[in-house]
């Protein structure tokens, strides 16, 4: 057989390709429920280290059976909001049924359309609430989770990942604790442009609001100065509101947003 | 025939090591020694792909057009090298290896490693002696690599394989922890290997 005619080549490379293709797509199927546990743990691990339930370290070393037990005993509940700060709808804490908004992409194209929106706060026990951010680092996504205290002003924690940002540079704001620590203690002024600031010896300026940019990373660091943003104004009226109320007497979050969806 | 395969086996390990005599996939060798851990991982993912590439493509051999081959070959290359990330993804072990080393398992495609044993080997031979020969050059891979991050982490952290081995004083060397590190660190053993090897300098 001339196993250099085009007939033959056509026919060839046609069929080795679906057959790869089929065994890809199988296995795809096949994992996709193991994958999705881990990455559903991955995300309790990245929200949990930023409300400070635990070092990080331990979350990382815990088994995905027990970062979702831990997840259930310490949050009090979580709940959707839009982008009007009301609430429009509540996610499962149970153990066995835990509830997330992890798909933050087309969150994210939606709040900068304006559009409907369903924006996951966390209520931990501690009375430390964690939200979420997401944007558009240099190479692909970043994201984060940022726990707020009880006051709804100041940051308890915070706990940034990446897609594919460049090791050493870029992605520090992931694997350098310094990072994320320097975080701890800082301020979100909501309703103000902008909230947030990570940039260039924000630092120095003495700014409450204000955390240094990595040097080497102007692109990563800029995109999550974006993301921080977006996401703060996000949620500002909510948080905006309850901080409010917080500075006059003892609110809790959880009462503002329960006020704003009665009126 | 036994003599054959048992140099089959042991030249890529030794004489005819892929890193130090063939210098190829150098790059990921910089890349992913920083840890042992992250380094194993990536050292038995070449293994496996490498192995199962060279057999499934000395399979074919006769039944590949030669002007598409380089294609064909990367189709299965392709497959396979998402295949080991598809299992490391879904491993809860290996969930977070795998985003340590991000971009690097998918780049396994691009190691010339590969690509160069089967053209080289798997092509012209049976598909044992292929699955031996692809095994061994990821041995071959494998143990440059785990040399190299042996040394970069334990004087770069301090540690081997994540557990404290040097004493809590000392000062970690952020040079190891630099890519060009990896480059002196092989460069050196380039360097033992010609001296042992005087056949061939």
């Amino acid at each position: 057989m001339n196993t250099n005619s085009n007939a033959y080549t056509v026919i060839y490379t046609t069929l080795v390709v679906v057959v790869v293709a089929a065994v890809l797509a199988f296995t795809a199927m096949k994992l996709k429920p193991s994958q999705e546990a881990n990455a559903k743990a991955e995300t309790l691990r990245q929200m949990m280290s930023a409300a400070g339930v635990k070092p990080t370290e331990e979350l990382y070393a815990a088994k995905n059976a027990e970062i979702l037990e831990l997840y259930a005993d310490n949050i009090q509940e979580a709940y959707t909001i839009g982008l009007d700060g009301e609430k429009n709808g509540t996610l499962s804490v149970s153990k066995d049924k835990i509830e997330l908004v992890d798909k933050l992409k087309p969150q994210n194209a939606a709040i900068k359309a304006g559009g409907e929106v369903t924006l996951p706060v966390y209520i931990f026990k501690s009375g430390i609430a964690v939200i979420p951010i997401y944007g558009a680092g240099l190479w692909g996504p970043v994201w984060g989770y940022i726990g707020i205290n009880a006051d709804c002003h100041t940051i308890a924690g915070a706990f940034f990942d990446h897609e594919s940002e460049t090791p050493g540079l870029g992605a520090k704001i992931k694997d350098e604790a310094w990072f994320r620590e320097k975080f701890i203690g800082k301020t979100v002024e909501w309703g103000e442009k902008p909230a947030f600031r990570l940039e260039k010896n924000a630092e120095a300026s003495g700014a409450s609001n204000a955390v240094d940019a990595i040097t080497g990373a102007t692109m990563t660091s800029k995109g999550l100065d974006e993301a921080l943003n977006v996401w703060f104004d996000a949620y500002g009226k909510l948080f905006g509101v309850a901080a409010f109320f917080n500075a006059l007497g003892d609110v809790s979050l959880s009462e503002v947003s329960n006020s704003t969806e009665e009126e | 025939m036994d003599k054959k395969l048992k140099e089959t086996i042991l030249n890529p390990i030794l004489k005819g090591n892929p890193i130090t005599v063939l210098i190829l996939g150098i790059c990921s060798s910089l890349a992913v020694t920083v840890q042992l851990k992250g380094a194993l991982v990536m050292a038995l993912s070449v293994i496996i792909v490498t192995g199962l590439s060279s057999l499934v493509c000395s399979l074919l051999r006769n039944t590949i057009p030669m002007r598409v081959r380089i294609i064909v070959q990367l189709v299965v290359v392709a497959m396979m090298v998402i295949l080991v990330d598809q299992i490391l993804k879904s491993g809860e072990g290996t969930y977070a290896i795998d985003k340590q080393l991000s971009v690097y398992i998918g780049l396994i495609i691009t190691n010339c490693i590969v690509m160069g044993r089967i053209e080289a080997f798997a092509l012209g031979n049976k598909p044992i002696p292929s699955l031996l020969d692809g095994l061994a050059n990821g041995v071959g891979y494998g143990l440059i690599l785990i040399i190299v991050a042996f040394f970069r982490e334990l004087l770069g952290s301090g540690t081997l394989f994540g557990f404290r081995v040097l004493p809590a004083g000392y000062i970690p060397n952020n040079l190891v922890i630099l890519p060009p590190f990896a480059l002196i660190l092989l460069g050196c053993i380039i360097w033992v290997h010609l001296i042992r090897q005087v056949n061939l300098r």
